[in-house]
């Protein structure tokens, strides 16, 4: 028998995943987009049996507004399961969100011609 | 005595004489020859149960040596098989591991399409499936789980067992302790929680709850393991009291076709890591009771805080870095605050910036921020804008893809 020296350590994830979800389906990724931003509601408190994750959810939104992505990353989940937990707490009323900002539009260049022309004119 | 000589009588009884005379002699040499050979079979007799005995003693030995070799070639056939496992599922072994690490991060690159992320899912469960069987043979002939770096909280102990059975969506749990296991003893403790949920769900109708109940006692933490099954016959229970109680190598020929490993096991991970199993008790749904008491030796506080239970998993705390958060902004969802004479909404201006990202080495720079009392928060503030923006455009770039 070989010593407990020899033992290899083992490194992937403890909980896998599909236990925190519990095996249920996950949302699609337009209910919670990567970039909306959740912070938790005021006045409230966490739910009574919350797991670890939520816990976690819970310390990290307190702070402020936290992009679904930044929460996924902080907790080390994928993303859809960082979605469902935060779909939880929020269809319970805990967490306010807002959407993403919308994406700049790209400009023709005529008119950043005219924009570059009236501040040269403005300037020179 | 002519008369006499010529009486019949007389002639008769002289023949009648020597007749008897001659019966009596023939008899007596009869019975001298009798008595000879019974002396010599009496002899012969001796002799021949003597060498009976003897030939029985000479069994005996032959028999004893026979029996002592054929537990040494069985002793070696088995140690040979299981030297022969033990390498071949420590192969199965690592290569689940490599699958579960490479699943962990294919559920993070996938994971924000559900689709991908619940099949992905699907695999990951059947895979530690596949480890814990792995696992449990590889235990049974001798060899290693693998060690797991820091201390567990048993809530998630529990929760990595069920997530190595087929049907852990059944499994509740209930901690009413907040204690962890120390390292060495993760996943023994967690294989043999596997084992007794597999048994549980496997022996009990498919709708029924199985329950554990984690309770910390005098002497450590106990895990109770309920299920609302039909329990064990009498047979059942001691071949899982001699298996659970057996502190040598265990036969694994003996396990039954197809094998029944379980207690197995569980017997060898309790001996070897010095905690405790039964499953003799009844369970209050009318099932099996099994208990794994896991004694203070084996149990950690350092994870967990007293008051607040299971904050955080063992794989995060090696990472706590500051986490880089927005700071609270003044901002509720509608800052409408009158219209304007077209009818349309006035909004105030936005008194601070959205996204207030401060630098991850200086958190009490984010304490201070809350508290805002000095101008060096204002500073900092813009510095944290600055960078807020900056992070946001790389983050534009980076995802673009996605968005095609």
């Amino acid at each position: 028998m070989t010593g407990p020296g020899e033992e290899s350590p083992v490194t992937s994830d403890f909980v896998r995943s599909y236990v925190i979800t519990g095996g249920r389906s996950l949302p699609s990724s337009d209910e919670l987009a990567l970039h909306t931003l959740v912070t938790l509601a005021p006045g409230r408190t966490l739910p009574l049996g919350a797991g670890p994750e939520v816990r976690a959810i819970w310390e990290l939104c307190s702070g402020g507004y936290l992009s679904v992505a930044e929460v996924a990353g902080h907790l080390g989940l994928p993303v859809g399961v960082a979605r469902l937990l935060l779909t939880d707490l929020s269809e319970q009323g805990h967490l306010l969100r807002r959407a993403e900002p919308p994406r700049a539009q790209n400009v023709d260049r005529a008119t950043l011609e005219k924009v570059l022309n009236g501040l040269q004119s403005l300037i020179g | 005595m002519t008369s006499l000589i010529k009486d019949p009588l007389l002639w008769i009884l002289l023949v009648v004489l020597a007749a008897a005379v001659l019966a009596v002699l023939r008899a007596r040499r009869t019975n001298l020859a009798l008595r000879r050979t019974r002396k010599d079979l009496e002899a012969r007799l001796g002799q021949t149960q003597g060498r009976i005995g003897q030939l029985e003693a000479h069994i005996d030995t032959l028999d004893t040596r026979h029996r002592g070799e054929l537990a040494d070639v069985r002793a070696d056939a088995e140690s040979a098989t299981k030297a022969v496992l033990k390498s071949a599922m420590g192969t199965l072994q690592s290569l689940a591991e490599e699958q579960q690490l490479l699943l962990d991060q294919l559920l993070k690159k996938y994971g924000n399409d559900s689709e991908v992320l619940a099949d992905l899912m699907s695999v990951d469960h059947t895979g530690s499936q596949f480890g814990r069987r792995a696992k449990g043979i590889s235990v049974l002939c001798g060899g290693w789980l693998g060690r797991r770096e820091g201390a567990a909280t048993v809530y998630d102990v529990t929760r990595s067992a069920q997530g190595r059975i087929k049907d852990f969506n059944r499994v509740s749990i209930h901690a009413q302790a907040s204690v962890a296991v120390v390292g060495k003893a993760v996943e023994p403790v967690a294989v043999v929680l596997a084992e007794l949920l597999d048994n549980a769900t496997t022996y009990s109708a498919p709708g029924t709850p199985v329950e554990v109940n984690i309770q910390a006692v005098p002497t450590g933490v106990c895990f109770i393991v309920d299920d609302a099954g039909l329990g064990m016959d009498q047979e059942t229970k001691d071949r899982a009291a001699a298996l659970l109680s057996a502190d040598g190598p265990v036969d694994i020929t003996g396990l039954g076709d197809p094998p029944r490993f379980g207690f197995a096991v569980c017997g060898m991970l309790a001996n070897r890591y010095g905690f405790h199993v039964s499953v003799g008790s009844v369970s209050p749904y009318g099932g099996v009771r099994a208990v794994i008491r896991v004694p203070e030796s084996l149990l950690s506080a350092d994870v967990v805080a007293p008051a607040e239970p299971e904050q955080q998993e063992p794989v995060e705390a090696g990472q706590e870095d500051a986490p880089q958060r927005l700071a609270p902004v003044p901002v509720g969802p509608s800052r409408v605050v009158g219209t304007t004479s077209g009818g349309l909404p006035k909004r105030r201006r936005r008194q601070g910036p959205i996204a207030v990202v401060p630098s991850p080495p200086d958190p009490a720079a984010l304490e201070e921020e809350t508290s805002e009392s000095s101008g060096e928060v204002t500073a900092s503030r813009l510095g944290a804008f600055a960078r807020g923006t900056q992070l946001g455009r790389t983050t534009n770039t980076t995802e673009g893809p996605d968005h095609q």
